[in-house]
């Protein structure tokens, strides 16, 4: 038995419908216009302004390039995800392919390592070129930049895994619809826990802990946040909310490890579901 | 597990049901196909044949009763080794060409590379698509997906192929071909299970046939027997009298007296010429005498309506 016919399969077709060569080019324009951007700001920072100034100027734009990457690269994930199985079988191509002695498992588990692999490619080499841009330009140098990219990895796995479930138990476009409203939700609780944090509400702060819980895109987001920013910006923000969207404090192991559960989670319901279902 | 398929019936499914919520869209139908038999199963639209196919293939999971293909239950994806499947509504992922469409396939049904660079060409020519198997899927016809799908279900030569509504978009000319492809089917021990509208063709290729509607077999045999009984015969004479219709009589249920002709609802198929010699030894100048063999439509609409043709 050859192994991950399905995912070699989802590969070739990410290739051949030009997913990828769309990508590609709209993704080197954004990456041309990040470094052009950057370095028109970071010179005329350069010219009147104080080192702690500059400081900031790096790594305000190197974070809100790369908090914009993310949400291009959440969008291809979610995009993926949600029509990997839903649009299949809708439209009877899967009758076919599983009238074959494949478990619907493994077919299941295969699309989500092919669609896992083309958002995590996409995040790591987006983010890996803007900080190469930053770097070049302002010899910016992230806190660990490595750690930033295993977290964006890893939002990426989660908003898969999720869009993975929706498109198991829904039609496309309620998977869609679903998908995008819990991300946003997500997004908001996020940004309810940094208010909750800068006024010390601790109601607040419990929303943005609960849909934390419920998606965790965000919060992964803000955990590879803090590692993107540049030791000299961190250490004089000594733990203070600097740029809104953007974390003072590293990731907790516990969300790490909420993150790595909830992945496996969501692709054993999927696949449970998806096991039962009449096709 | 294959070594058990070798005495094993193709198809052994027993009291199948599937409900769906509260409807009941198979209720306990049962078939057995045995290797290198043609079974046709028929049924107006909404009677349960595709739910039943989709249990056969695992697709559908029956509410009860079981399903075994060569041996192993249907739920297992080891069942699936040896079937080819060509759904009704044919859709392939487009982008690959047909050439690539049954590689992949062969490929998902564990064949070897030099198995399938052996099988793939002789499939395309054996379909009648020599030539376009480098042609992407999204280029071809409505026939000529039908055709690649039809090879699609060929591709690890399989012991048991279903195929639903295998002709739908062919014209008279591919319908013949594939007819005579089942048929080469047959002759080289593949089980087939034809699910089609199209009686006429049923009737030319089936060696039986099982008739569905709502949820349950309504009948089923050999199709000789199926559209034999109850065969009707014309009889005209140079005249009709009390006496000859008595005769007639004799051999079935007279029918229609009109004029110098009687149609006769004979008790056997083979009456005809115990009949013909019945009316000469009487004296009757016997003009004509006509068996009119009743069609399979004739006997599927009468089942499935529920009124004497």
């Amino acid at each position: 038995m050859s192994a991950l016919v399905i995912t070699r399969l989802s590969l070739k077709e990410a290739v051949s419908r030009k997913l990828v060569l769309a990508s590609a080019v709209l993704s080197l324009a954004f990456v041309g216009l990040f470094a052009l951007g950057f370095a028109t700001l970071y010179q005329r920072a350069a010219e009147d302004s104080e080192p702690g100034l500059l400081v900031f100027a790096a790594t305000a734009q190197t974070v809100l390039g790369v908090y914009a990457v993310d949400f291009l690269a959440a969008f291809l994930a979610m995009f993926l995800a949600v029509a990997a199985v839903s649009a299949e079988t809708d439209s009877g191509l899967l009758h076919a392919v599983l009238a074959r002695p494949l478990r619907r498992e493994s077919w299941l588990v295969q699309r989500w390592l092919a669609f896992s692999g083309v958002s995590v490619v996409y995040v790591i080499a987006m983010t890996g070129a803007l900080l190469a841009v930053a770097g070049a330009v302002a010899g910016y140098g992230a806190t660990a930049p490595w750690r930033a990219l295993g977290l964006l990895a890893l939002e990426m796995l989660v908003l898969v895994s999720l869009g993975l479930l929706a498109s198991t138990l829904f039609s496309t476009l309620t998977a869609g619809v679903t998908v995008f409203a819990l991300f946003g939700l997500g997004w908001m609780g996020g940004i309810i826990e940094f208010i909750g944090d800068g006024i010390g509400n601790e109601t607040m702060r419990l929303i943005g802990i609960a849909s934390s819980l419920l998606i965790p895109s965000d919060a992964l987001w803000r955990g590879a946040s803090y590692y993107l920013q540049s030791p000299a910006f961190l250490a004089a923000a000594s733990g203070e909310a600097g740029i809104p969207f953007v974390s003072p404090t590293p990731p907790s192991g516990a969300l790490i490890w909420w993150s790595v559960g909830y992945v496996v989670l969501t692709l054993a319901l999927a696949a449970g579901r998806f096991r039962r279902r009449d096709l | 597990m294959a070594e058990r398929s070798g005495t094993a019936l193709a198809v052994d499914a027993v009291d199948l049901t599937k409900r769906y919520g509260r409807n009941r869209a198979v209720q306990g139908i049962s078939l057995q196909i045995a290797p290198g038999e043609v079974v046709g199963l028929l049924g107006p639209n909404g009677a349960g044949k595709t739910t039943t196919t989709k249990m056969l293939l695992g697709l559908v999971r029956a509410t009860s009763g079981t399903a075994r293909v060569f041996g192993v239950d249907a739920r297992d994806p080891a069942a699936r080794r040896r079937l080819g499947y060509l759904p009704e509504h044919f859709r392939f992922h487009d982008w690959l060409t047909g050439a690539e469409l049954l590689h992949y396939h062969g490929r998902l049904a564990g064949m070897s590379s030099s198995a399938r660079s052996a099988a793939v060409p002789a499939l395309l020519e054996r379909v009648g698509l020599r030539g376009k198997g480098d042609q992407r899927i999204r280029t071809y016809s409505k026939g000529m997906t039908q055709r690649l799908g039809i090879a699609q279900a060929l591709v690890h030569a399989p012991g048991l192929v279903l195929l639903d509504e295998p002709t739908s978009a062919l014209d008279p000319l591919g319908r013949r071909e594939v007819r005579d492809l089942i048929r080469d089917l047959r002759s080289d021990g593949v089980a087939v299970l034809l699910n089609s509208h199209l009686l006429s063709e049923v009737e030319l290729v089936c060696d039986r046939v099982v008739i569905v509607d709502a949820g349950r077999v309504v009948r089923s045999g050999n199709l000789d027997e199926l559209v034999s009984t109850g065969t009707e015969i014309r009889v005209r004479l140079d005249r009709i009298d009390e006496r000859a219709e008595h005769l007639c009589a004799g051999f079935g249920r007279v029918l229609l007296t009109d004029g110098t002709t009687v149609v006769l609802a004979a008790d056997s198929p083979h009456s005809a010429p115990a009949l013909a010699g019945t009316l000469v030894s009487a004296g009757y100048g016997l003009e004509a005498l006509i068996p009119i063999q009743r069609t399979l439509e004739d006997v599927f609409v009468e089942l499935v309506t529920g009124t004497a043709g």
